[in-house]
């Protein structure tokens, strides 16, 4: 089962997040997250999949101490996790939330954005720099005024990554932060996404069940009943009938349509998306 | 929404007022609360209200804001005024129905009830019109800094005064759709009687203080996250400036006072 992929680009990345046989669990008895041992590179994109319940959520919480670990090592930006090195670590990762509404501390898109560099202590000129070219780079400068109330979810996701990005973590965790956004936000989100895998900054952690999402990512990490059931290639992942079923996963549509017409004989070969399943079929209405 | 919670929101014209120091606002207001009370006299009274709008209006911020940040206690003021003026007997009784008297006394201090009661929401209303939010908690912090002699943490009160104040409109969102929630599975509160309405609240009471829990849970990872601590080192991205007129400000407000006795 286990079948471990890298890209060859990240191949040569140090690692910056190791897991080494770490366990959570409220009950020793029935732990929620079980000898779970992986690495993960620097600039790597990696989706986390499962079930509802499976300890994606908490997986990504133990990485920076906002739940404690029962047991084991983790590792994150050469800084082994213990109780002195929580804030170090904390500045290393950034997470962005579910809930848009939950995760706004300011009262207003500006003071959102400086909670974060007041606690890191820099100086007015340093946060007035970085506010200014973050909130112009994700197109909502026009908004810093405004008060959440004022603000579309979309929107507040995007103050939230902005609140983010603005602290300049070099690992970004969305905890399904998608899930509760419209279609058009939720292509925003992916936009920046692309902007920042573009930029080559950042390693992306992504809990999704979006198969889009999913798609665009470097690596799939699926977890089913406290463990690691699959670490491969979105591509790999979707061709895993069983292991889809398992994580309560669906494929793309391309992929489900490329798949029916294989059955009817067509040969089609699956598409990494939809335009390149469109490039593929349209020559099939001459060739008859 | 903006309409329910006037309060609290910063209207932005950019006037002189707008660019005080939060905390001669706070001591104004307090200085205010102050001369209010020492008012006694309808010239006092008359002075206050004049030197009032006038401070009023020249925070550009249009009147109605103030009006109807007033309105929602209307019924209230209304309440204090009868039951003053019906119940303080002194002067001459102007006229009587059976046992209820109206006497000069009480009329006029029922007045002055309601006038000092207006004043003071309206300038309570100035204060937050013409200061954000994160400016009138960092002037809040100044005020409250010599607690930290009795061991209180100023910045404490005031992180729960902010969020408190931020998450108010999103908790009171949520409690509507609930109870539109219970209405269209027939509990509609409108329709019932007082024992069942009281009931109903109760069942409106437990689903909305849960999902509070919740999202206080988010919004402390969400803290955490961005690495806050209690009682670390911050800086701060706003810096409060007092300047000549700030003191100014608050000379006005002392010599109101004076002429307030004096008058």
């Amino acid at each position: 089962m286990k079948n471990i992929h890298t890209e060859g680009a990240a191949e040569a990345a140090p690692a910056v997040i190791t897991l080494d046989r770490v366990s959570f669990g409220y009950d020793p008895e029935h732990p929620i997250l079980h000898d779970l041992s992986l690495s993960i590179s620097g600039g790597q994109w990696v989706s986390i999949v499962g079930s509802n319940g499976c300890g994606k959520s908490t997986l990504v919480k133990l990485l920076n101490a906002l739940l404690p670990k029962s047991d084991g090592e983790i590792t994150v930006c050469g800084h082994r996790l213990e109780e002195e090195s929580i804030q170090d670590i904390r500045q290393c990762i950034g997470m962005v939330f579910q809930n848009p509404d939950n995760q706004f501390i300011g009262a207003t898109v500006e003071e959102d954005i400086v909670f974060g560099l007041e606690g890191l202590c820099l100086p007015y000129a340093e946060m007035e720099e970085r506010l200014q070219a973050i909130s112009v780079k994700l197109g909502i400068d026009h908004l810093l005024s405004k008060h959440p109330g004022e603000l579309s979810g979309g929107q507040k996701q995007r103050v939230a990554i902005a609140s983010i990005l603005a602290m300049r973590p070099g690992i970004v965790i969305f905890d399904e932060a998608s899930s509760m956004l419209d279609e058009g936000s939720r292509n925003e989100l992916m936009e920046i996404l692309q902007g920042m895998r573009a930029e080559g900054n950042y390693t992306i952690l992504m809990i999704t069940h979006d198969a889009d999402e999913i798609l665009a990512s470097d690596r799939v990490l699926a977890l089913h009943g406290g463990g690691l059931a699959a670490d491969v290639t979105p591509a790999e992942l979707f061709r895993d009938e069983e292991l889809l079923r398992k994580c309560h996963l669906r494929e793309p549509y391309p992929w489900q349509l490329a798949r029916e017409l294989q059955q009817l004989g067509i040969p089609v070969e699956v598409p990494a998306d939809e335009k390149e399943l469109i490039d593929r079929l349209w020559p099939s209405n001459y060739s008859k | 929404m903006n309409e329910r919670l006037l309060l609290g929101r910063s209207i932005e014209t950019g006037s002189w007022v707008h660019k005080l120091d939060a905390r001669s606002k706070i001591l104004a207001m307090l200085l205010y609360l102050v001369v209010i009370l020492l008012a006694d006299s309808w010239w006092a009274m008359a002075g206050l209200a004049v030197f009032s709008a006038a401070v009023l209006a020249s925070t550009k911020v249009p009147l109605k804001y103030y009006i109807k940040a007033a309105k929602p206690l209307r019924y209230l003021m209304l309440f204090i005024f009868v039951v003053q003026a019906l119940t303080i007997k002194e002067g001459e009784p102007l006229f009587s129905i059976g046992s209820f008297a109206l006497h000069e006394g009480g009329l006029s201090l029922a007045a002055f009830s309601v006038i000092r009661m207006f004043l003071l929401i309206t300038f309570t209303a100035l204060l937050t019109f013409t200061t954000r939010p994160a400016k009138l908690n960092q002037g809040l912090e100044g005020v409250l800094s010599p607690l930290k002699k009795l061991g209180l943490s100023p910045e404490r009160i005031t992180l729960m005064i902010s969020i408190a104040l931020r998450f108010i409109p999103t908790i009171l969102d949520e409690s509507q759709i609930i109870m539109k929630a219970q209405a269209s599975r027939g509990a509609d509160l409108k329709e019932l009687p007082l024992k069942e309405k009281m009931r109903m609240l109760v069942s409106l009471l437990v689903p909305v203080i849960s999902s509070a829990f919740r999202r206080a849970q988010d919004l402390v990872y969400s803290m955490e996250a961005r690495g806050f601590r209690m009682d670390a080192p911050r800086t701060k991205y706003h810096r409060p400036a007092w300047g000549a007129a700030d003191t100014a400000f608050i000379l006005m407000f002392v010599i109101m006072g004076v002429a307030v006795v004096v008058l």
